[in-house]
Order: structure tokens, then sequence, then C-alpha cells
């Protein structure tokens, strides 16, 4: 036998084994990216292919007046989306982890229960929660409100209260995603750790804040850029919610990239935008990718 | 003498297979036929859910395929999704992809038009049977040259279904509904719903009050004229209209989120709405959905303006074009439009056509209900044909929403809305 035959995948160059991903990455990843970069660069529209390069769909997206309105609702349904996907989901995954130590029942239901959400297609979460929202006198959530002698509650018609429905929505799917990654993070600490601090007679909240917070970083930081990119992409819910109204209430940065597509027919400022959002989610993952990051003893 | 087997084949395919052996979820015809057409269609016929319309076009199908056996017509489905689908379409045949034949919406026909990719199908249609069909139509679907560009095979107009227990007689003015909104809201009914959520059929419901002043949205020569002169006032009247009605209570608040037809229908079911601006085929629909004695309460009437004298509505349908530059299936495209659908396609499914003879041609529409849609046709108007329009609609959507929902005034928001189309247009 020789000696080539008897080293192991790790010991010789990397190369022949990174080709086969590199390659599937530039196929399906790097060259429509590429190519969405040219078209921002373009004058194509759906019903005229490009003509040479120009700058003249940039000048005229970072001019739109709707810009500024629609890159704040962005602003607010990712950030308060992120923030409450992170605490939502981890109290459901500490949850379910408390549950299972003490060996309550229907703690593996309760984990599908969120995880069923999570299978969900986005046109038919808004049409789930568009049934559930209407504002009909014979509206679901509405009816049920008036039942506690509460309500009836604008869901949909106002302004604000369209996009804190919008954000519901997406919570109830993203929540179970997040629950995953925190559970499975949550699982792999070492038991022993909980049991020294059970010794040492400390509470649920100094536990959670000196064991499970520090060791649960990494987890954290790389759900943030997770959620961060997911929920700035979210347009499939949205539109078969409110379809981005009243108005341009819920028109957020991914739906407005369609509508700008399918509406003004502009793929050329499409790819603007679409490229605004690459940005956006890359400087995202960056940022969160650095506040996270492992930090050695000072 | 391939040709005389396929057509023994056929001949005897009645004894051999039932229709639904001829028609496929993606085929009609026999599968060795020599010669293929595709066709784009959507799934409200062929493939519709209701089997009673469903068995219908298969019949009808069928029927077409047997007397061509040296053809088969491999079908594709379009989605719901209009806009998308079109511009899919559109894409997809500029690039030598598309079927031979489609469906187009009528929204969509003029860009279909702009662009050179329809084909004349003049062999198949009759100088009477152009000059037959309503003058909208014709203009649509023949160019300058008096091509038959596509054929219109249906069409559909907006109208104001009213529960005549609550408002007996039909509102023939703005002020006319209002009241009788108002009135059916002391009796615990929501007044009036219409259409002012974030799609389509907003713009195009909302349209017909601009339109009934006379409101142009584009000039000759395709310029954006909705925020100028007289358009411009008869546009803010009719944005008024609607206001009104919202902050008057006649209307509840959450028309703004209304996207669909079928919540009229909903509401209509629950006995909760007194009237809604509705299309002309919800008729059947409700007659369907609705108990006997409920139904014999509701009635349609023509879109108040206004004025009385000041009417219009907004008309559409779905058309169907060829695509290939060969004859051969440009002709039989055309031969599918004018055999299936055109005629005994709209007696099936109840639809409009669009000229008058097939209106005597079938007791489908004996029903006193078509005496008024024909009679409301007449005051028919089709959406402007020009690339802009879905960006107009985008715009009068956004208005009403910002309008209604009281998060901007009217005049600003309508030269926000002009300004946004016209560099919309300026890009295209």
């Amino acid at each position: 036998m020789t000696a080539a035959a008897e080293r192991g995948p790790g010991q010789g160059h990397p190369a022949p084994w990174l080709v086969p991903a590199v390659v599937v990455l530039a196929l399906f990843y790097a060259v429509p990216v590429l190519d969405v970069f040219r078209l921002a660069l373009s004058d194509a529209t759906l019903i005229q292919t490009a003509d040479g390069v120009s700058t003249a769909a940039l000048r005229s997206i970072l001019t739109d007046p709707a810009l500024p309105q629609v890159l704040g609702t962005t602003l607010v349904f990712v950030a308060v989306n992120v923030v409450a996907l992170q605490v939502i989901g981890l109290v459901i995954a500490l949850t379910i982890v408390r549950g299972e130590r003490r060996g309550l029942p229907g703690m593996a239901a309760f984990r599908t229960l969120v995880l069923a959400a999570w299978v969900v297609p986005g046109i038919a979460n808004g049409l789930i929660w568009g049934m559930l929202f209407d504002e009909a006198p014979y509206g679901t959530l509405n009816s049920l409100l008036g039942f506690a002698g509460l309500g009836p509650v604008a869901w949909l018609s106002d302004p604000q209260m369209a996009l804190v429905s919008a954000v519901i929505a997406n919570l109830w799917q993203g929540t179970a995603f997040s629950m995953i990654v925190f559970y499975a993070a949550r699982r792999g600490i070492d038991p022993v750790l909980y049991e020294v601090a059970e010794l040492d007679a400390a509470g649920p909240w100094r536990t959670f804040r000196s064991i499970t917070l520090p060791l649960m970083t990494t987890a954290i930081a790389v759900n943030s850029v997770l959620v961060s990119v997911q929920t700035l992409n979210t347009f499939d819910s949205i539109l078969a919610l409110t379809g981005g109204g009243p108005g341009r209430a819920t028109e957020v940065l991914a739906l407005f990239t369609f509508n700008t597509v399918f509406y003004n027919l502009d793929l050329a400022g499409g790819s603007v935008l679409a490229v605004m959002l690459f940005a956006i989610a890359m400087a995202l993952a960056l940022l969160i990718g650095w506040l996270g990051r492992p930090r050695g003893p000072a | 003498m391939k040709t005389c087997i396929l057509a023994a084949t056929v001949a005897i395919a009645p004894s051999l297979a039932s229709a639904q052996d001829l028609v496929t979820r993606n085929r009609v015809g026999l599968p060795d036929a020599p010669n293929t057409l595709t066709f784009r269609l959507t799934s409200y016929d062929l493939y519709s859910s209701d089997p009673a319309t469903r068995e219908a076009f298969e019949a009808l199908f069928s029927d077409f395929i047997s007397d061509r056996p040296d053809w088969k017509i491999e079908t594709q489905l379009q989605t719901g999704n209009i806009g998308q689908e079109q511009a899919r379409l559109l894409q997809q045949t500029q690039a030598g992809r598309g079927p031979d034949c489609a469906m187009i919406d009528s929204s969509q026909l003029a860009l279909f038009k702009d662009t050179g990719v329809l084909q004349p199908m003049n062999a198949v249609f009759s100088e009477d049977e152009v000059a037959d069909l309503f003058p909208y139509v014709r203009e649509a679907v023949t160019d300058a040259n008096g091509n038959v560009l596509a054929w219109w095979w249906f069409t559909d107009l907006r109208v104001l279904y009213r529960d005549t227990s609550v408002v007996p007689e039909a509102p023939q003015t703005w002020d006319a509904v209002q009241s009788a909104a108002l009135a059916a809201v002391e009796d615990g009914r929501e007044g009036i719903l219409f259409n002012a959520g974030r799609w389509e059929g907003t713009a195009f419901d909302w349209l017909a009050n601009f339109w009934a002043q006379g409101g142009e949205l584009l000039d000759e020569d395709g310029a954006v004229v909705f925020d100028q002169g007289d358009n411009r006032e008869a546009f803010l009247n009719a944005v008024a209209y609607y206001k009104d009605l919202v902050e008057s209570g006649a209307a509840p608040q959450r028309v703004t989120s209304i996207t669909d037809y079928d919540a009229f229908n909903a509401a209509a079911a629950a006995g909760t709405a007194a009237m809604f601006v509705g299309g002309n085929w919800q008729y059947g629909q409700l007659r369907t959905t609705l108990p006997e004695e409920a139904f014999a309460n509701w009635e349609v009437s023509e879109l108040p303006g206004p004025t009385p004298d000041q009417r219009a509505t907004g008309t559409g349908g779905w058309t169907i074009a060829a695509l290939s530059d060969d004859p051969e299936k440009a002709a039989l495209c055309g031969e599918i439009a004018k055999d299936i659908y055109a005629g005994p396609g709209n007696a099936a499914q109840g639809l409009l056509p669009t000229s008058a003879a097939i209106y005597d041609r079938y007791d489908t529409y004996d029903g006193t209900e078509y005496d008024l849609f024909a009679k409301a046709l007449e005051n028919g108007v089709a959406r402007p044909g020009a690339a802009i329009y879905p960006e107009i609609s985008n715009q009068i959507q956004i208005l009403l929403g910002d309008v209604l929902s009281g998060s901007a005034e009217p005049e600003a928001a309508l030269d926000a809305a002009a300004e946004a189309v016209r560099a919309a247009q300026s890009r295209q």
C-alpha cells in the first residue's frame, strides 16, 4: 500500500474537496448575483433587453420619494421581528428544555406544534392571518375580542396596526426557526455546569445570566444573522396579507422590489433594489458577526 | 397515411375512450398526433375546480380536437397572479420560449401589442364578426391595419349590488348612495363595501367614478394627464366620493383592507352588507351561495355617477392571442378562441360575450340581469392600452389607501402619484 493511499481526507490538499462546492455556489449563486449587478447598471425593463451601461436606474431609485418610507417600514419590521424572534424563540426553547428535564408530558407535541408553523409557506401564512385579522363583523379575532367585551381592532385597515399585524404573522411563522437553533444550543451545554450551579445554590436568573446566556452567545449571533436576512427578504406573507397597504404602510423593501419589477416593469430598478437588499443583509451579517465575536479575557 | 390512421382513431374515439381520455392535465388530443400547439390558459375553464364547468369545456375541447385529428394541444396553466404571469409570458415570448397561443388578460393586451409579439389571426375571423364586437373590444384587438391580433372572448363589468330589503331603490347618484348607505348603517348593516386595499381591483373599480366625469388617464400621445386640468378635478371629485363615504361612516374603515371580491360574497351571505361594488360574475356566485329567499333580495344596478347622466363602468375580461409566427398555429389558435371560448364557452359559464350576436344565440342570456349588464356595457370603459397602466393602477391603490386611512390629503397624494407614474414612464 502506498503512502498516498494511507493518507486521510483531511491530510491532502483541500482543493479537490472544495472544487465541487465552489462550482455549485458559483453556478447557482455567484452568477445570478453578478447578473443582478449587471442589470442594475443597465436600462433593462421587462419588455426591453439591456442596451449598454447606464446609471439611470440607480439615480431613479435613489431619488424615489417613496424609498425613505419603504426603508423606514423595513427598518421597523426587521428590528422588531429580529428582537422578538430572539426573545420568544429563546423563551420557548428554554421552556421545552426545562419541561423535558422535569419529564413533563407533551413537550414533544409542543415542539412539533411550534415547528408546524415553520413549514407553512409564506403566502399561506399571509392568507391564514388575513382570515384571522378580517375586520368584517364576523372576523375571527374581532369576534373573539367581542366576546370578551373588547375591540374591534382595525387590524389591517389602520396603517400602524397593519404593520403590527404583519409583524405578528411573521413572528408566528419565524419563531420556530429561532426555537430550533436555541434548543440545539441549549442542549449542547454540559449539564454538569447546571449541577454545579445548583450545588452553589444559584437561582434561575443567576444560572441563566452566568451559564446559559454566555454559552449561547455564538448561537444568538448566528441566529441573529439568519433571522435578520430572512426577515429582510420577507415579502410573500405581506403580499398575501396586505399587499403592502393600506397605502404603503406595510410595503417593505423586498415587496417594493417585487412591485418595481412587476408593476413598473423596471428590471434595472428592481435590480438596484435587489443589490440594496444584498448590501443591507451583508452589512447586517458583518455587524452582528462582529458584535457577537468571541472575546478573550481582558 | 399517418393522418388517415389518426383520423380513424379519433373517429372511433368515443367508443374507445371518453372525453377525459382526450383531455389530460397537460394535453388535449392524442399523444402521437403529428402537430403540436402549445396553449397557455387560465385555470377557470378546462381545468376549473368547478366540475360542471370543467366537464363542459372537456366536451368542447374533445369535439374540437376530434375534428382536427392531426393536432394535439399541449396545455400550460397560468397561476392567478396575473401581473407576474403575464410579465413572464411576455419575457418568454420575446426570448422565443413562449407558447404558440395564450390567454392574455385584457389589461395587458396593449403591452403585448406594443411589443409586436402578437401574430394576426385574420384568416379565422370575418369582417362581419369583427364588426359585431363591442367598439372598445374591436379597438383593443385590432391594429391600425385592421389585423386581428387577439380575440377578446369575454368581458366583464362592475355594477352596484344592493339588498333590496334594506335599499329598495337603486341609487343613481353618489349622494344617493351615501344617503342609502347611512340609512342602512342605522339598520345595523355595513352601508356600502368596495375594494380599497392594495390590489388591482381597487384601482379599476374606482376608475369608473373618474371615467364617469369624462376623466382621462393618458392623452392621445400616451402622456400622463390625470392630474391636469379637468382630469384633475374629476380625479379629486372621485377621491372625495370614496373619502366622504368612509368619513361619514357610510362605508366602514375596513374597505382599505379589502383585496378580494369574495369578501363581498361573504358579507352578502352573512347578511351584514347593504350594498357593494362588485363584478357582474358575482351575480351567479350569489345565486349559488345564498338561500333562494335571501338571493331574491339582491339586485344589481348600474354604478351611480355624480349625476344620473354621468355613468361609466370598468370593463375587463380575457383575450386569446397567437404568439407563434407559424400561420397554421396562429389559425388554430384563432379557431380555439372562436369555436370553444367565444360563444359556447361564454354560455357554459354565463360570462359576458363581446359581440351582440352571441347574446341572442344562447338561452343563458335570457335573464333580466343580462339586460342590465348589456345596458351598462354601453358605458363600458376599458383600461388604457398602455404599458404604464399597471403603475398608474399601483399609484391609485396607494393613493386611495393613504387618503381613506387618513394618512394623506387628496391633492398632495395626487401630485405624488402623478410624479411617480411619470418617473416610471420615463424609465420604460
